[in-house]
């Protein structure tokens, strides 16, 4: 009976225990059906798909003989949960300018911090490794967005709908040349007992 | 009876939730930096999570920590939404002992002040998005609590605040259908509407061109628009006053012949209504805003209990009759179980006296106007205001200020404003002669 007693009790501590398992960065995992990896994921394939296939680029490149500069702006989360908008802004950035098609510049946030190592070089750095002030890249085009969620709840029951939209508009003469959406719909069903 | 025992016993282990108690009973005293400090020595069992979680989370947020208060209060929002399914377990512990064994989960009410209590940990750190997002949860929650004509979870502090974050991201239509929701909740309950409310409805209706309904509100409150000229800033001043009562317990026993022993029943309640709000007012000039109360939560958490006490009740009988035959089966067997298992029965016998204690009594607000160069005082705390420009090129200044010390919280933010009482003119405060 002792022997039952304490193999009942260190089973139940091992049930207790953290467990951690490695899983492919790609696997969806679902747990409380808010927005999460794969959604930030799926939204920046589907953005970079499109914004990759449209004329804006050749049409700017045709036009000027370069590549476009392209800046982040503000992407807004308008939805119901608190979701990081930079996850799928930073890995579109990272997949344009891979694709050699697309230059990106500092955004406003990281211009100050750049700014300020360049006045420090200008004191302290050798002349022939000096970066000089005015000589930033100014950006052609600028992408701004937002996400929205519509909620639709009842009792253990939700549809959560989100719709991320994202456009790119020319610094020259505020033209949209671009706009892009994905939308995700999920249903969630809560449980209604528990151990 | 071994399950019993242990079940007992499992009861009596965690008096957290009375140290807890004991504190938000102090706090008005103590203040929010010693009752946190006490707080924080506390090691809550699991069942009390959500009660400690709330309390330290609002108290992080009186005391300055923000990012503090708002990791606590989102972390004990999930976990209240984890434990909305029912759990076999407690509900067998909860109808064989007590209550107290269930895991707590808050309260109607409290379910949707913690998207309050969150959006304003967002806000005052200057994350209106963050903010939005709570009212969003807010708005989620409450109509997930509706049913019928209940009431219950629906707070107007909730539909004014979410009112406010959307005049702020200019959402004007959204911002009109959350205070005209907001007038009707305090309307239904048959409560006064606060100025600030009065002024945002009038303002707004009569700006968005809705010129019907802007004539009836004007003969409803017997006032007309108070539109903010160019050269105007709008203040709004949220200001929580007091802390919420604490539960009691309220104990029935009789004596039982047939077992020759005790039955018992305990039911949470509260002490009668005895709040006595106090007021902050703005001042700019000649002119003088007071505050108005848009959430008496003295009064909610009543109702929460009232709409709860009929379960409660039919529990607490069923758990007295399941006693009752315990009782009776040990009394059979011999004198001294008999004793032994009413002792144990009486003495398990507890009411959940759990709530989220710390809360204020009431949350109040003020909207006024002034000159963008004009200074302004909160006269009661003795707080210069600088002027309006100073703060920010915008429309709106949204002012924070708790009953409970003399920090005071800007939108935007600015370190411009704040002074810490000292312990005797906090006293002073709570006596009520600020």
């Amino acid at each position: 009976m002792k022997i039952l007693i304490l193999l009942v009790a260190a089973l139940s501590i091992a049930a207790c225990g953290t467990s951690v398992e490695r899983v492919d960065e790609d696997s969806t995992i679902d747990l409380s059906g808010a927005w999460n990896d794969t959604d930030s994921r799926l939204v920046a394939e589907e953005m970079i798909l499109d914004v990759l296939s449209r004329p804006w680029i050749l049409e700017h490149s045709g036009r000027t003989g370069k590549r476009p500069a392209v800046i982040v702006g503000t992407v807004r989360n308008l939805s119901h949960e608190h979701i990081n908008t930079s996850t799928f802004v930073a890995e579109m950035e990272r997949e344009l300018v891979n694709s050699g098609r697309v230059d990106f510049v500092a955004s406003r946030d990281e211009r100050g911090e750049i700014r300020d190592e360049r006045i420090d070089q200008d004191l302290n750095a050798t002349e022939a490794t000096r970066n000089a002030a005015g000589q930033e890249l100014g950006a052609d085009f600028m992408l701004q967005g937002q996400i929205n969620t519509i909620v639709d709840a009842e009792g253990k029951e939700q549809v959560r709908y989100y719709q991320v939209d994202l456009t790119l508009i020319a610094m020259s003469d505020n033209r949209k040349v671009w706009i892009g959406q994905k939308k995700l719909k999920k249903f969630i069903k809560n449980p209604k007992i528990r151990f | 009876m071994t399950p019993v025992v242990f079940c007992a016993l499992a009861s009596f282990q965690g008096c957290a939730h009375l140290q807890i108690d004991q504190l938000a009973t102090e706090l008005p005293r103590s203040g929010p930096e010693k009752t946190l400090a006490a707080l924080e020595a506390i090691h809550p069992p699991d069942r009390d999570m959500v009660q400690y979680l709330l309390d330290r989370g609002l108290l992080k947020i009186y005391n300055g920590d923000l990012a503090g208060g708002r990791q606590d209060l989102e972390a004990a929002k999930q976990l209240m939404a984890s434990l909305r399914a029912i759990s076999a377990t407690e509900t067998l512990a909860a109808a064989t002992v007590n209550e107290t064994l269930r895991k707590y989960n808050g309260t109607p009410s409290d379910q949707v002040l913690v998207h309050v209590m969150l959006a304003f940990g967002y806000l005052f750190a200057g994350d209106v998005d963050g903010a939005r997002v709570e009212m969003l949860q807010a708005n989620v929650m409450m109509q997930q609590l509706s049913e019928g004509d209940s009431t219950s979870g629906q707070l107007a502090s909730a539909r004014f605040l979410a009112g406010v974050v959307y005049e702020l991201n200019n959402e004007l239509d959204d911002a009109m259908i959350s205070y005209r929701r907001a007038y009707e909740i305090m309307r239904e309950r048959s409560e006064a509407i606060p100025s600030a409310l009065q002024v945002s409805l009038l303002n707004l209706s009569w700006t968005q061109g809705f010129h019907d309904e802007y004539e009836r509100y004007a003969t409803a409150f017997g006032r007309e628009r108070q539109l903010p000229t160019e050269n105007d800033g709008e203040w709004i001043l949220f200001y929580h006053d007091g802390v919420v009562s604490n539960k009691q317990e309220s104990r029935f026993t009789v004596f039982a012949p047939e077992i020759d022993g005790l039955i018992s029943i305990a039911m949470p309640k509260y002490p009668s209504y005895q709040y006595r709000p106090r007021h902050l007012s703005l001042r700019s000039g000649k002119q003088r805003q007071r505050t108005d109360i848009v959430e008496n939560i003295e009064k909610r958490a009543r109702e929460d209990l009232d709409e709860q006490n009929a379960a409660l009740l039919a529990a607490a009988t069923a758990r007295a009759i399941a006693k009752y035959q315990v009782q009776k089966g040990a009394a059979e067997q011999n004198d001294l179980s008999g004793i032994l298992a009413t002792i144990i029965t009486v003495a398990s016998e507890q009411a959940d006296v759990r709530s989220w204690n710390m809360l204020p009594s009431s949350i109040q607000i003020a909207r006024t106007t002034t000159p963008v160069h004009a200074g302004a005082e909160i006269v009661e705390k003795n707080i210069e205001l600088p002027a309006f420009r100073e703060v920010t090129d915008g429309s709106h200044i949204l002012l924070f200020a708790t009953s409970l010390n003399d920090r005071i919280y800007t939108f935007p933010p600015t370190g411009l404003i704040e002074k810490e009482l000292t312990p005797d003119a906090r006293v002073q405060t709570v006596a009520g002669e600020f």
